[in-house]
């Protein structure tokens, strides 16, 4: 016994590094618990009304009023546009398809980017927007130019925003002109470049082609421009092609977020849950 | 304190994917001038902290832990009377090894963008290590220095 306690005794430091070692690994395993969730929350609300403090003290006030009205009339003219222009599209596919136009187009919420993160450790954006504005998880959140990323985290105020150029991101989509439908992921250090997966070698895709969120999503309301295919190389099955992305994240302070909840009886019928990536 | 600095002000100066790492050249510090127990304590309880910030909090933690562990095998202790010379000699040594092996397990086991393995590990390893080791050097001659001495 006597010998045991001068083990202990003299390798402390050891059992300490073990036990933090331990706690750890343990944390990481649980990462996605909801205890750790809700602390997660926290320290998200927390470091998003920290940065939200400093990106306020360095910018100017009324310019900032000025340009959150003339971004506020540009969503609404946005949210006009794309309305108009699916009901185009549906309009050549079947005659009702102006009564069955999405809700969703009139009613985009504004948010501002409060913290931004696109290191090789975190990659993510934070905007000030949260439960209390009615924001949930996997919203579609989008700029005029194009798809930007969804709601993965939501605190009271904020929101954490899971952007297209991200590893774990994935959406479905279609092409404008030949209907190719396909998967977009994000899979290297290209902050422009996306890639768009199983799309066979018989496919008509050209280069040029714009390509936009497709019916098949569990998450994005369909229509949101995503890219243009820029590059068509064949591979033994697939195709192998690169979307220039829309939307430039380098220079992004503002966003709208869809109100269209992704629903919950597809997925279901689907075979579960959206899970991290979506699609 | 000094993790809402590394957090809000130090790790938004990202060069090449890589920024520079105040917390871990002071647990490093801790580790080196008091030992590698509380080293290692002090590196948990930074690695959680941090995480909570930026949502990976078993990552930070283990890495912290890591760094406090691997820094303490440099430890000078009080009563053997060191020099000035061999103290800032082993604290640079401590905080150099604690960024690479904190760094190498961040490059091996964190990946959001993406980066292959042959960018990541020279960006966030070898450049993240000689960023920090430079602010770790503005540390020790500003602070850390007159710590060491008394």
């Amino acid at each position: 016994m006597l010998s045991l306690f001068r083990f202990i005794a003299k390798h402390t430091a050891y059992l300490y590094f073990l036990l933090y070692c331990g706690i750890s690994i343990l944390l990481m395993q649980l990462q996605r618990k909801e205890t750790l969730d809700a602390i997660r929350e926290r320290g998200l609300a927390m470091n998003a009304s920290v940065a939200e403090q400093l990106s306020n003290f360095t910018s100017i006030f009324t310019l900032r009023q000025d340009n959150e009205q003339l971004l506020l009339q540009n969503a609404r003219l946005f949210s006009q546009v794309m309305h108009q222009q699916q009901e185009l599209r549906d309009s050549k596919a079947m005659q009702a398809a102006s009564a069955e136009a999405p809700a969703w187009a009139r009613q985009f919420r504004l948010a501002r980017i409060v913290d931004r993160r696109f290191s090789a450790t975190d990659n993510m954006l934070v905007i000030d927007a949260g439960a209390h504005q009615g924001i949930t998880r996997d919203m579609t959140v989008l700029t005029p130019d194009g798809l930007v990323g969804r709601i993965t985290d939501v605190s009271q105020n904020y929101s954490k925003i899971l952007p297209v150029i991200n590893k774990d991101f994935m959406v479905s989509v279609v092409s404008d002109s030949t209907r190719t439908l396909g998967l977009l992921s994000w899979q290297n250090g290209d902050e422009r470049i996306a890639h768009m997966e199983h799309v066979p070698v018989s496919s008509n895709l050209k280069v040029g082609e714009q390509v936009t969120t497709s019916d098949y999503s569990t998450f994005a309301i369909r229509g949101i421009p995503v890219g243009r295919v820029v590059r068509i190389s064949k591979d033994k099955l697939f195709c192998n092609i690169d979307i220039r992305l829309a939307v430039d994240f380098s220079s992004l302070s503002y966003v709208l977020i869809s109100p269209a909840k992704p629903s919950r009886e597809k997925i279901e019928i689907m075979g579960g849950d959206t899970g991290r990536k979506g699609q | 304190m000094l993790v809402l600095v590394q957090h809000f002000i130090v790790s938004r100066l990202v060069i090449l994917h890589a920024s520079p790492d105040i917390l871990t050249v002071f647990i490093a510090f801790v580790s080196m001038s008091i030992g590698q127990r509380t080293g290692t304590t002090y590196g948990f309880a930074a690695g959680l902290l941090s995480g909570f910030f930026t949502g990976n909090i078993g990552l930070s933690a283990l890495a912290g832990t890591v760094e406090g562990f691997t820094a303490g095998y440099f430890h000078v202790p009080e009563e053997s009377h060191a020099t000035s010379v061999k103290k800032r000699r082993m604290y640079y040594i401590a905080a150099t090894t604690a960024l690479l092996s904190g760094n190498l397990l961040q490059a091996l086991l964190s990946d959001p963008l993406s980066l292959p393995l042959y960018i990541r590990l020279p960006e966030m390893v070898i450049l993240g290590t000689l960023m920090s080791m430079m602010l770790g050097t503005l540390m020790y001659k500003l602070v850390l220095k007159k710590l060491l001495k008394d």
